[in-house]
């Protein structure tokens, strides 16, 4: 399949990825000339159609722009429209999201290391392909995966597209009992937790470092979830009221979702890799521990690592759970009336994949009159782009199936929000 | 026998160490439901319900009567004819299907029934008629129902959908008891007058060494119970109400609640005779695992009247005349009795705030009997 | 298709424009999966595998709704592909949330996102997968439900008639023993005309239910709207209610568009 010149390396679906995407290669001369992730998940226009809507429907609404972590967007969704309302929920409701973030957590790290990137470390096509020979550690996964779900179904009603999440607090929130009877699964969890860090820090990881500007929340007390001010590596300490001052959003011909850069310095990593070299130090006991026992720690900038951070991040998913099931106590006020009046409110909170930010103006009425969005894997595009441009070229006098494999992880080191599936390349060289 | 409120606690309290699982009215989400009564503590102390058609409220009374209410969204068919039963599981074994779990030989809960109404007991009656005086009794319900312990409750109030005295069935309790309560409110605390209706009633009323009810007592509690029948403003005129509702097929009226029912079935299970249900079996991805489940249904489904290429009542009209001409007319010649007891609860509870008795009235074509003006 | 045959059904998952939570479900299954995946082959599924077996398929699950010229295409591709084509969800069942660009002006849409808005495209609506080709099964929801999910692959399995009901969610909210927000506490509900499946979890949680299943068998959204204004809620709110998820369908949409207009 050889012709002149250019060698073009399509990758048309990226596997084990959620949504829609491709990846575009171009090689000219021995040298590496272009790199494109090209999204084309068709665009379902949440921003447009959030408008004219009452500021009550926001949580469901937003939910459904993704299915994995739904509970994300209803997080970043009310935290903003909170602030803008001036509504500060009860101590007990914001334990009550915090464990429901645990249990997105957990149940997306979890899907994501076992069934979207572990199969690839160790050949195999999927999970389920890697359960004919390791069927105790995908079903130990499951277990753990399901004990997220289980956290999500109980606060939130169902484990997609949560219910019972309001503007305010929640429509109902568990009894002491019920919340205590989820502590086995996630006693259990944890376990399961720990054996995958020390199943993953084995995987044989390419040595590969980029100088990454990392991006994340960052709070005075806790590994940081729904609150805290957005920092960098790089001297970045804002206010979510002060993101857009800061990171810009640009559109790229080759892509649906738009790429966003911090300003003047380009690309950006946020997600669990950048969350743990931020705020390390936040990390709870187990997790710590895990992570000096896998030889992990800060700063880490090898982003097939990234796996590692994921995993760590189960552990203390686990344990924060525990800790904050013992200390539950049901809230007082449940949720607040709120009144609306014409304001404008940000916040960003952590998604299992990074940083998610949301701005909401809303009239008097209480209808929403601008929405803005800004998902954590659009952040993250650019910067798999760069690391494309800094991976491929020691790649390139390796066999075909081999650059396609290791292009599509890197990709899948950010767990980025669109998915697809694996054709074969197409190759041409060039010969100058 | 007068009964402090210290001796209905002891009575609770023996019954459930005598292996009863005592269940009766408490607050929950807004409504008085039926549930696991542990104690006094447990029962709605205080409160009182107020009903319209499509609208109920729970209100706080001026006293701590412990049964000061009417009748919650649910009834006892929730334990006897449960929502949700599987009825039997097979597994694959070999060539052979195998039985593994089977619901009619499974040891019921064995039941103790707080807080009776008349109406309930008339209900108890028709599903007991239904489910266990025809040629195939139900096991199901029958291994639940023949031990049910039931205390009664005198009605000593009603709500404006409430219609007994015109089906007979109430307000005033006339057997189907073990035990008859009365509630006196009386200051902080109830009294409570309390007579038996069978023997395995007279002993526990027996053992709990109680004082005789003096005269006074006894005419404080039907004093008591003659309130209930004074508050009944719903009637449902029921001469001539079945062969009515047979010759008029056809009315408009039909028509005219059809545009309004919503055809969502929720009449059908608060209504405390109803007992239509599904049966579904299910099998797991293997196909070595199958079930069969027990669920209610209703006629308000289309699939309820479905033969083979479509539902016989395709029609909202179709399924509400179903429904309500079985209830109060066709109901006579399946079962002997009318199928309805007064209670209101399909009023209540309608979405739509549908009124079974005007609408019947209607189409019989028979003046409206009720006092509207006493109607919320 | 059933127990008996000499090779495992080939099931395939397609996606189309959706938030993936609908194929997510099939992965949520965690007790089952296995199970699933020892019953079936599963061939071609993006979101949890790289393997690719071609089709044709015996099983094809349509995640999504059709919003692209390109996607138009897709499905006509998918739907020769499969012998049984069953879509999950409201975006493929009833076009989805997106389908709200079906009373805009979608190149206004397109404007307000995006700096350069020719490199996008996109159609102006956004449609159910049955618009453009005939769907075999659909499973209703937002996000469908596992149980219903599970249950239609075990029928498939066995030959038999899934148990997938078209009754009103009123249904499972009063086997479930809810008491009805809408009754009790005046709190609008979309239950009675939409179709059971979720197993009534909002009025469980204390919320009127707004139609994740789309319109049950025969709803009567005229009755249910004047209710809705005896509860107090003006023209613009109900019409926001009935256009949500499922808005696009029918039923939904006329009840919404009566509304607005009113």
């Amino acid at each position: 399949m050889s012709r002149t010149g250019t060698r073009t390396i399509k990758v048309d679906y990226l596997a084990r990825v959620e949504g829609e995407g491709s990846l575009y290669l171009k090689i000219q001369g021995g040298r590496l000339r272009d790199v494109q992730l090209k999204i084309f998940e068709p665009p379902r226009m949440f921003e447009a159609f959030l408008r004219g809507r009452h500021f009550s429907e926001v949580p469901d609404i937003v939910a459904r722009i993704c299915g994995i972590c739904p509970v994300a967007y209803q997080m970043s969704a009310v935290h903003a429209i909170e602030g803008a309302l001036g509504i500060a929920v009860d101590p007990a409701v914001r334990l009550l999201r915090r464990l429901l973030y645990c249990g997105e957590w957990i149940e997306s790290h979890a899907l994501h290391v076992f069934f979207l990137h572990a199969p690839d470390f160790l050949g195999y096509q999927d999970a389920l392909e890697m359960a004919r020979d390791h069927r105790a550690v995908v079903e130990r996964a499951l277990a753990l995966k399901k004990a997220g779900n289980q956290l999500v179904a109980l606060l939130g009603g169902r484990e997609i597209h949560p219910v019972a999440v309001a503007v305010g607090g929640f429509y109902k929130t568990p009894s002491r009992k019920e919340v205590r009877a989820l502590r086995p699964a996630l006693e259990q969890a944890l376990e399961v937790a720990l054996e995958t860090v020390r199943f993953v820090s084995g995987f044989d990881f390419p040595p590969f470092e980029q100088d990454y500007e990392f991006v994340a929340l960052s709070h005075p007390q806790e590994y940081p979830m729904n609150e805290g001010r957005i920092v960098s590596n790089r001297g970045l300490d804002v206010d979510a009221a002060e993101y857009e001052d800061h990171f810009a959003e640009h559109q790229v011909r080759h892509s649906h979702a738009l790429h966003s850069v911090i300003r003047v310095r380009g690309s950006y990593m946020v997600g669990p890799l950048a969350r743990i070299n931020l705020n390390f130090d936040r990390l709870t006991p187990a997790a710590r521990q895990a992570a000096a026992e896998a030889g992990f720690a800060p700063p880490c900038r090898n982003p097939f690592r990234s796996i590692v951070a994921r995993a760590l991040e189960l552990v203390f998913a686990c344990e924060e759970g525990l800790r904050l099931i013992e200390s539950y106590e049901p809230p007082a006020r449940p949720r607040l009336e709120v009144e609306p009046r014409a304001a404008t409110g940000q916040a960003a909170t952590e998604a299992p994949r990074g940083l998610l930010y949301h701005r909401y103006q809303i009239g008097a009425d209480g209808l929403i009159r601008l929405a803005k969005i800004v998902p954590p894997t659009s952040q993250n595009q650019k910067r798999i782009e760069d690391d494309l441009w800094g991976l491929v070229p020691a790649l390139l006098d390796r066999p075909e199936p081999e650059i396609l494999w290791k292009c599509e992880q890197a990709v899948r080191n950010y767990d980025p929000c669109i998915s697809c599936a694996t054709h074969f390349l197409r190759l041409t060289v060039d010969r100058e | 026998m007068r009964l402090e409120a210290k001796e209905l606690a002891s009575l609770i309290e023996t019954l459930r160490r005598d292996g009863y699982e005592v269940v009766g009215p408490t607050v929950r989400d807004g409504a008085i439901v039926y549930d696991a009564i542990e104690g006094l503590e447990d029962l709605p102390r205080g409160w009182t319900d107020e009903h319209a058609p499509g609208r109920y409220r729970l209100l706080r009374r001026p006293d701590n009567a412990l049964f000061g209410y009417v009748v919650g969204p649910q009834s006892w068919k929730r334990f006897l004819l449960p929502p949700r039963v599987r009825l039997f599981s097979v597994r694959r074994n070999g060539d052979q299907p195998e039985i593994i779990a089977d619901a009619s030989a499974e040891p019921p809960p064995k039941y103790a029934f707080l807080g009776a109404r008349a109406c309930e007991l008339a209900a108890l009656a028709v599903q007991d008629r239904v489910l266990l005086g025809g040629p195939y009794a139900d096991p199901i319900y029958r291994n639940r129902r023949q031990d049910v312990f039931v205390i009664a409750v005198q009605c000593t109030q009603a709500a404006p959908t409430c219609f007994c005295s015109s089906m007979g069935t109430g307000p005033k309790l006339s057997g189907g008891y073990d035990i008859a309560l009365t509630e006196v409110v009386e200051g902080a605390e109830s009294w409570f007058v309390a007579h038996a209706g069978t023997e395995a009633g007279a002993a526990r009323l027996a053992a709990l060494g109680a004082p005789e009810a003096s005269p006074q007592d006894v005419a404080r509690a039907e004093e008591a119970a003659r309130r209930a029948e004074s508050m009944i403003t719903r009637r449902l005129n029921t001469a001539g109400l079945r062969e009515r509702l047979a010759e008029n097929f056809e009315h408009p009226q039909w028509d005219d609640v059809a545009r309004r029912c919503l055809a969502c079935a929720n009449c059908t299970l608060v209504c405390p005779t109803c007992f239509c249900v599904t049966v579904e079996d299910t099998s797991d991805v293997t196909g070595s695992h199958a079930e069969r489940w027990r669920l209610w249904d209703s006629c308000f489904t289309q699939s309820f009247s479905y033969i083979h290429g479509g539902p016989v009542r395709a029609s909202i009209k179709a399924r509400y005349r179903q429904w309500l001409t079985h209830k109060l007319s066709s109901w006579h010649d399946q079962f002997g009795t009318s199928g309805c007891v007064g209670c209101g609860r399909c009023i209540t509870w309608c979405p739509a705030a549908i009124e079974i008795t005007t609408e019947a009235e209607a189409v019989c074509g028979f003046p409206p009997s009720s006092l509207r003006s006493e109607q919320a | 298709m059933n127990f008996n045959a000499r090779r495992k059904p080939k099931l395939a998952v397609f996606k189309f424009a959706s938030c993936d939570g609908c194929q997510l479900t099939l992965l949520d299954a965690e007790d089952e999966l296995l199970a699933v995946a020892e019953a079936v082959e599963i061939a071609y599924f993006p979101e949890a595998s790289r393997a690719v077996i071609k089709g044709p398929y015996d099983i094809g699950l349509v995640e999504g709704s059709i919003t692209t010229h390109h996607d138009a295409e897709r499905i006509q591709q998918v739907r020769r592909q499969c012998r049984t084509l069953v879509t999950i969800g409201a975006c493929a069942t009833a076009g989805g949330i997106q389908a709200l660009r079906n009373w805009q002006d979608s190149a206004e849409f397109v404007r307000h996102i995006y700096p350069s808005p020719d490199f996008i495209h996109t159609l102006k609506m956004s449609t159910p997968i049955a618009e453009h080709v005939p769907v075999d099964f659909e499973l209703r929801g937002c996000p469908i439900s596992k149980s219903q999910l599970l249950e239609l692959i075990s029928a498939l399995l066995a030959g038999r008639k899934p148990n997938i009901p078209t009754y009103s969610v009123c249904l499972e909210c009063k086997r479930r023993l809810n008491v009805c927000v809408a009754v009790a506490q005046g709190i609008p509900c979309l239950g009675p005309v939409t179709q059971a499946g979720c197993g009534a979890i909002c009025p469980a949680y204390g919320r009127g239910c707004y139609g994740c299943f789309g319109p049950m068998e025969t709803p009567n959204t005229e009755s249910l709207r004047a209710q809705l204004h005896v509860l107090g809620q003006t023209s613009q709110e109900i019409s926001r209610a009935f256009r949500s998820f499922n808005a696009w369908t029918w039923h939904f949409r006329h009840a919404s568009d009566e509304e607005e207009r009113a």
